[in-house]
Formats: structure tokens, sequence, C-alpha cells
């Protein structure tokens, strides 16, 4: 029972992972640009969530206001810090080390105006009941898996059938040739920040309501999300969400067998097999760079 | 005082070494490593337990921890010979990490995060030394050869790796002998540093050999200049003491110094990439610069 | 995790800042200088709030008193909880600031600041640290909390009267959970209990689901928690959340607000030192009023334990200069030997021969969101 008790909550965690991750892959994918400082868009809306519902908003605005702040960070980073940067043609490593210094700000504005250490909004959905002998599960885990089923069908349908979705993907594919058919790649660039950071807030949400936030959590989300993408192949939103959803399940289910100080080195240990192995990812194409 | 603005000097040196020999592969054969730190923690753990277990001499616990790191740098110079670009940064990222947990949990070796106390101070030949003068000797000598190997034919191959890997290959440049060379030497001198750290503080444990040590390091680089023999010596001096000036900010309360500092900190970085990417240096030279 | 670890440049930095600082020597009217080396950013930074709200206090008073004739200068250092940082900063504060007291906290930053006091001879009080082998680091450093040895073993006979006797421990992967399990594995079964599992978590771990199942699978009758800061709040919920309905037991170290405001922590067993703000001696109940003046709450431990810190060096001081002796580690040791007992907050203290306060332990519960003690 001790493995698919592990399994179940590796799932929910795995969930919530791969909506992180595909937003981060999102961004990758149609921009190149490797945005460092997409935790932090995860840990703003987590904070924004947490403030709107203790301050006695109802919960649905409370996530939405969480949902536009880390839309407008994702827009704020790509206009105000990523396009300057790109103008004069700056290195990828350049981009890296200013998203870096703004992910530093962030956690610590955070922790000097919302107080450092844990915070989590308290709520009966995080409470689990024995749904079989052994086996608990909290209401939120069907939300986790809800959302993230409902999140991905959703930019599904969006990137296969709306024309601005479709424009994305083949920005992923290859840039010159939407500059050839006119669409402003700018504004599409723009778009995929504004999604790709937005899919990161129902990820925060649910953790303020289940393991809590502190005002370094965005690291870790930035990291899984970098595994995730690396893993499941870059420019492959399906792959970055299967293997965001895998790194959570194994994750737990490592614990079966090791202490938990292993998780995360497992973790970095799988990301480092693919690269050397299998660079292309579980659903990439070879890329030759 | 004297004793406090040496100690100063031997921080500001290590990381000397460290922001060199970064920038040695960084610059000079565009191999982005966010995995520094590991081999500054292999070289500080090998210095560390050569001056518990036999004698704390500062020019063997050098030794063997370069050729600790400098060995075991074959472990970032595979995914570099694979992989390039974000690829190759997600790989560091990936050994950074697993570095980290298993210098938190090899314990007979590391201390884990209690880390290894108590190590003796330096010797040279059976004298006891300062490590400043050791750590002065070992940046001038990595300048050195850095400068030499840069205008060398070794650096040459080098920058046509970093500007057009194919064409050099095309060329007949022995393109894998080139980077696992480069390397081995970035990650060996990361070595010496780390033993000499080690020393010097006469404590280590892993919080000094995490990624965020690594991305440290790299700011330093990046921000002073990339590719230039001096640009990382003055990210190094910079960022270590742009904070210092803050901390003595009276009219910031005391508990909020260590946020302050952090975003005044962080503040610097994105601001110098986004109005000076090619970094303090790099523009001052141009043409060199590959920011 | 690297998250709270960002601020080690910061710490490096504040040691290039020598050269703008004069040095000072302790002489004539040049203040004593209180270095305090207190995690004051990153997950820990709560403590240091305490901690320094604790200082600051103490400070208030000794000058409303006029008790030493020479000003005092609190120096404050970021640790972080960090033992690098700490280095750096007690570097710093020794050979900079010229400090003649230093007030520190935690297991790790403690145990890596000791040598670094030992040479330098400088006074070095833990008021938050409860680490058993803090004991005898140094002559020169002391310790103003009982020792973890001295609170776990204290609760070990209250869980087999209360017949908890199988107990899973939880406890942080450095060098306090270290010390905390060989210690519960040597000692718990003597006392005639069971330890039916021990779980080890990295410092920087968030999500206790899972460890939770394997507490589950374990069936204990208790469960202690050998954590620090922000992580035992989110241990408490993790477990409560995910079925593990046993009692929890723990040490003096969760006795923090994050901890007691949440509500999934409601019925936690802890043990601590005696204290008793409402009854007692003068200082006592001017300490215990001032700081609810002041801050609109009840003084925690920790702000008790760092103003005594504190206090003791004033008392300390304020002996020598009717001596007319200078104050240094040397002198201000032999005095320590020579009184062994002090008037501090909560009562009489005292010292045994390697620095470290002894206090008779009580057992708490947390009951509506506040501790109240339940044994004693």
């Amino acid at each position: 029972m001790l493995l698919l008790q592990l399994l179940l909550q590796g799932l929910q965690t795995g969930a919530l992972y791969a909506l992180t991750a595909a937003g981060f892959a999102l961004i990758f994918g149609a921009t190149r640009i490797f945005h460092f400082a997409h935790g932090t868009a995860f840990t703003l809306a987590g904070y924004v969530f947490l403030f709107g519902f203790t301050g006695g908003l109802p919960w649905w605005a409370a996530a939405l206001c969480g949902i536009a702040v880390a839309t407008l960070f994702g827009i704020a980073m790509e206009r105000l810090v990523y396009r300057p940067i790109q103008r004069h043609e700056g290195s990828f490593f350049t981009v890296f080390v200013a998203a870096f210094g703004v992910a530093v700000v962030v956690q610590n504005l955070i922790g000097m105006l919302a107080g450092r250490g844990f915070a989590s909004v308290d709520t009966e959905l995080s409470r689990a009941s024995e749904v079989l002998p052994e086996v608990f599960l909290a209401p939120v885990f069907w939300i986790a898996i809800g959302v993230a089923v409902a999140l991905f069908a959703a930019l599904s349908a969006f990137l296969t059938r709306h024309p601005a979705g479709v424009a994305l993907r083949a920005l992923a594919q290859n840039p010159d040739l939407i500059r050839t058919y006119g669409l402003s790649s700018n504004r599409l660039s723009v778009l995929a920040f504004a999604l790709g950071s937005a899919l990161a807030a129902p990820a925060a949400i649910l953790t303020a309501m289940t393991s809590g936030l502190n005002e370094a959590i965005g690291h870790h989300a930035m990291l899984i999300s970098i595994a995730a993408t690396i893993v499941g192949g870059v420019g492959s939103l399906r792959g970055a969400a299967l293997a965001g959803l895998m790194l959570g399940v194994a994750e737990s289910l490592a614990l079966a067998v090791v202490d938990t100080q292993w998780a995360e080195g497992v973790s970095f240990f799988v990301l480092f097999a693919f690269i050397i192995f299998r660079p292309s990812g579980i659903f990439g194409v070879v890329q030759t760079r | 005082m004297i004793a406090y603005l040496m100690n100063l000097a031997t921080i500001v040196a290590i990381f000397g070494i460290l922001a060199a020999t970064l920038n040695f592969i960084i610059g000079f054969a565009g191999i982005f490593s966010v995995a520094h730190a590991v081999f500054f923690g292999l070289g500080a753990y090998a210095g560390a337990q050569v001056a518990l277990l036999l004698v704390p001499d500062a020019l063997l616990a050098c030794l063997v921890g370069a050729a600790i790191a400098g060995g075991l740098s074959l472990c970032l110079a595979l995914p570099a010979l694979r992989v390039r670009g974000e690829y190759f940064v997600a790989a560091s990222l990936g050994l950074q990490m697993m570095a980290a947990t298993l210098f938190a949990e090899v314990k007979p070796l590391t201390g884990g995060i209690g880390g290894l106390v108590g190590i003796p101070r330096p010797t040279l030949l059976g004298v006891q030394i300062g490590v400043l003068p050791v750590a002065v000797a070992a940046l001038a000598l990595i300048l050195f050869l850095t400068a030499r190997l840069q205008r060398g034919a070794f650096g040459r191959t080098l920058q046509s790796i970093r500007d057009a890997e194919s064409a050099a290959e095309a060329l007949g440049k022995n393109v894998a002998a080139a980077k696992t060379l480069a390397v081995a030497f970035a990650c060996a001198g990361a070595g010496i540093a780390g033993a000499l750290f080690a020393l010097h503080l006469s404590f280590v444990n892993v919080e000094s050999f995490t990624m965020d040590q690594s991305v440290l390091v790299m700011a330093m680089v990046i921000i002073g200049g990339t590719g230039t023999l001096w640009g990382p010596i003055i990210g190094a001096v910079i960022l270590l003491s742009l904070p210092a000036g803050l901390a003595f900010l009276p009219f910031i309360p005391a508990t909020e110094v260590g946020a302050v500092q952090q975003i005044i900190y962080g503040l610097a970085m994105t601001l110098l990439m986004i109005f000076r990417p090619a970094g303090l240096v790099g523009d001052l030279s141009k043409g060199r610069s590959t920011a | 995790m690297f998250g709270p670890l960002i601020a080690r440049r910061a710490l490096l930095g504040t040691a290039l800042a020598a050269p703008f600082i004069r040095p000072s020597f302790a002489q004539g009217s040049d203040p004593y200088v209180i270095g305090t080396l207190f995690p004051m950013s990153g997950p820990n930074a709560e403590y240091g709030k305490l901690f320094t709200d604790g200082v600051q206090l103490a400070i208030d008073h000794m000058r409303a008193e006029n008790l030493l004739r020479r000003p005092v200068r609190v120096q404050s250092e970021d640790s972080q909880a960090l033992p690098q940082q700490a280095v750096i900063g007690m570097t710093k504060l020794i050979n900079v600031d010229r400090a003649s007291w230093v007030l520190t906290g935690f297991t790790s930053v403690s145990k890596a600041v000791a040598p670094v006091a030992d040479r330098a001879r400088t006074i070095t009080v833990n008021g938050g640290a409860v680490g058993p082998d803090l004991e005898r680091l140094s002559p020169y450093f002391w310790n103003v909390i009982p020792l973890a040895h001295l609170e776990t073993r204290a609760i070990f006979p209250f869980l087999i009267r209360r017949d908890l006797k199988r107990v899973a421990l939880i406890y942080v992967d450095d060098p306090f959970g270290d010390a905390i399990l060989q210690l519960m594995q040597r000692e718990f079964p003597a006392a005639g209990g069971t330890v039916a599992g021990v779980f080890s978590i990295p410092r920087a771990q968030q999500n206790f689901g899972a460890v939770a199942a394997r507490v589950r699978q374990a069936r204990p009758d208790a469960v202690y928690i050998a954590s620090f800061g922000a992580q035992q709040p989110q241990i408490i919920k993790g477990l409560r959340d995910n079925g593990v309905r046993q009692p929890l037991i723990s040490y003096s170290g969760i006795n923090i607000g994050s901890v007691l405001s949440l509500p999934e922590a409601e019925g936690l067993i802890f043990t601590s030192q005696k204290f008793d703000f409402s009854a007692g001696d003068a200082l006592t109940r001017r300490f215990a009023a001032d700081f609810r003046a002041r801050h609109g709450a009840d003084p925690a431990i920790y702000n008790t334990n760092y103003y005594n810190g504190t206090r003791l060096f004033a008392l300390l001081a304020a002996e020598l200069e009717r001596e007319n002796k200078p104050v240094n580690g040397d002198t201000l040791r032999e005095t320590l030997l020579r009184i062994r007992e002090f008037d501090l907050v909560g009562g009489k203290a005292s010292f045994d021969e390697h620095g470290s306060m002894t206090a008779a332990i009580q057992i708490n519960e947390i009951r509506g969101g506040r501790m109240t003690p339940i044994a004693g």
C-alpha cells in the first residue's frame, strides 16, 4: 500500500511540476530564452493568492489575481529585461545572469514584505481522508489532476486551432519562417511569456494550499522546469509535461527505497544521463547546434 | 587590522583564481559551465583531507586538489563534447545538483552539512605560512598560463571551436582533445582554489560548493567581461565589495541588511546585463569580448 | 537547493569593507561591541528577528540602568544559519569590529565559529542551538540555553508515562539532527521505549506527503520532530494533512510564531527551559512587561535567552569595571567561573565549568495557539 500511496502522491506533485514545466517549455520553445526567472513568476503567483485569500477575497478572485500578477511579471520580463539584452545580441548566458539577478531581487522583496519563512493557506482541501485502507487522499489531489488535465486540453486546443497558437508552434520550429510571413514575432514572444508564466500560477496556488510557500520556493520550481524541459525534449510541450509528471512520481516512489535527501540528486542524475545519452529528450527532435 | 586585510586579500585571490579559470572555458572555449563550484569543492575536500590526515603542506594540498579536480573534470568534459548551449548549461546544472547531494551525504569524506572542522594551519616545507602568498602566486601562475595559452596555438584552436565548432573540425583541429584539455586545466585551477580555501578558512562544508557559488563565480566572469584576461579579476573584486559598502548605510534596519544587500546586488547584476552586456572590461577592449 | 544560500556573496563582500573602517581599540569611552551572528535573511530569518529583539531590549535596559561606564554598540552580521557565512561574519566581528562578546545560534554555525572564537579568545555565547556537542567546544564558547540532551532526556519518562512507547523520529540531516538521532537511538530504548523508525530529511525539503506515508507505515505511538526554522510548520502540516494522527513531540526550537499560529500544531508537546513570566523577580517582570509593551506579544523563549545572553555580558563587564580590570575573553571567563550564579530573566541561572547554563526543563503543550506548560 505504501507504493500506491507514494505513486498517488507523486502524481499530485507531478501534475504541478508538469504545469510549471510546460510554461517554461512554452517560453523556451517559442523564444529560445532560458527564462531563469520562471520560478519567480511561480513565487509571485503563490504569494498574491495567499494575500488575496487571507485578506478576505473569495478564492477564485484571489486565484485570478495570482494568475494576473504572474502573467504581468512574464510580460515585464520580456519587455524590460530580455528584449533590451537581445537587441544588442546578448549571449544567452548574459540573459541567464540578468534573469538570475531578477530572481534574487524578487525573492528578497518578498522576504521583506511578506515575512520570511513558511506561509500557507489554511483550507480543508488539503486534509486527506482514507479512501482505501492505508491510502490517504486529499481533495486537492483531484483538483491538481483536474486542473492539469483541463489546462493541457485548453492549451493544446489553442496551439492547434488558434492562429496565434499555431504561430507560436511555428516560432518554436523556425523563427525566420514567421518573419517571412509577416507575423510579428515580437508580439508572439510577449504572448509566449504571458501564457507560459500564467501556466505556473495554478501550480503555485495549489502549492500554497498543500506544502506551503517560502520566499525561496521559486528556485525549486525553476530547476524542475529546466530538468523537465530537457528530459522531455526542447520544443515539445507534451514532452516537458510528461517529464514533469515523471519527475514528480520518481521523486515520490524513490522514497520507498532511499531517504528523502537523495530525491533531488536522483532527479538531476536522470537529467544528466539524458543529456549525455539522449540529448534530444523523449519527444525532441535531434538538433544540431 | 593587517590580519584582517590579509584575510580579505586571500579571499579575493581565491575567487580570482575561480573566476579566471571559469573565464578560460567560458570566454575562450564557449563552455558555459554552471558547475565550477563542484571542482572548487573537490579541491577543497581533497586539500582538507590531505591537511587533516597527512601534513598541512600547502603545496601538497594544492597538487592533490588540482589532481582530483582535474581528473574528475571528465564529468564535465563528457557533456561538453556531446552538446552545446542551453543543453550544456542544463547538464552542468545536473552535475552541480548531483555533486551537492553527494557532498552533503558522503559524510566519511566530506562531513556532510557539518563539514570538516579544525583543518590545521598550512605549512610550506615544514614552515608555517599564510595562505595569501600561495594564493597570489597561484593566481599569477594561472593568469600567466591563461595569457600564454590564449596567444598560442592551443588558444587559437579553442577560439575557433567557440566561434564555429564544425568549421574547426573541418580544418582538422582535434576538437575533442582541445575541449577536454581546456576543461581539465580550468577544473584543476578550481581545485587549487578549493584547497587554498579549505586551508584558509580551516573549515569547509557543502554550502560553499552549491550552485549558488557557481552562479556567483559565473557572474564575476560575465560582469567583468568574458574572454578578457583581467575582466574576471575585476568582476571578482567588484562583486565581493559591492554589498560591502551597503553594509554601512545607517538607514537600513539591522534586520533587513541582508535582504537589502541582496536586492541591490541582484539589481546591479540585471542592470549591468541590460546596459553593459559585454561586461565592464569587455567594453574597453573592443572586439575581444564575446558576451 | 540553493535558494537560501544566495547571500554568501553578500557576506564575502562585507569582509571587503575593512579599509573603510577605523580599527577601534577597547579603551576610554570607546563602546563595547556586542556582535550578533544571526540569520537575518533566508529561511531561518524568523529566528534572527526573535534573537535580535531580545538583545535590543537587554541593551536598552542596561543603558537605562547605567550598568556600564562605557557605551555599548551592537554590530549585526548575517549568518543565514549557514556555517560558512558565519565563519566569515565571525572573522569580521573579531578583526574589524573588535567585538568583546559575540552572540550566536544554530548547531552547525556554533560548531564552525567556535574554533575562530577559541583562537581569538573572544567569548561567544549561544542562546538558540541545542546540539549536545556544543558543551565543550571551547573554554570561550558558552551556552545560555539548556542543551538538547537535557531537553530530550527530560521527555523520555513523560512519553513512557503517557504510554507513547513507540516513537518515530523525523530529523533534519545536519549536525543537530544527527545529535538527536544518536541520543534517541542510544537512550530511548534504555528508558523503556522503542524507536519505531527514523526518517532523515534535507534542510530544504518542502513536501512531506511521502515522508508521512512512511511514518504511517512505521505505526508509531508518537512522532518526534527534530528540525528548525521554516521547515517545522511544513512538517507538521504535511504530517497532519496526510493522515498522521499520532501526537507530535518536539523540543524548544518549535516554539516560534509560525508554528504556534498553525491550526495543525494544536496539541503538539514540546520541552523547554522553565519560565514563569507572571510571577518571579523584578527583572523577569520588567522584561515581560516591556517586551509586551514593545511587541504586543508575550516574549518567546528565544527572546529571553538572548536577553539573558546580553545581560550576562553587562553583569560580567560591570564587575570587571568595578575592579578596574580590562574586559576581554580571559577576564570575562574568570569572572564567570568565579561568580557562577547570576540574576537573569527566569530567576537565578547557574553555569557549569564549561560555561553551559543549567536549567530546569518543563513540558509544554500548544493549546489554542499558545504555549501551555503541562508538566514540570
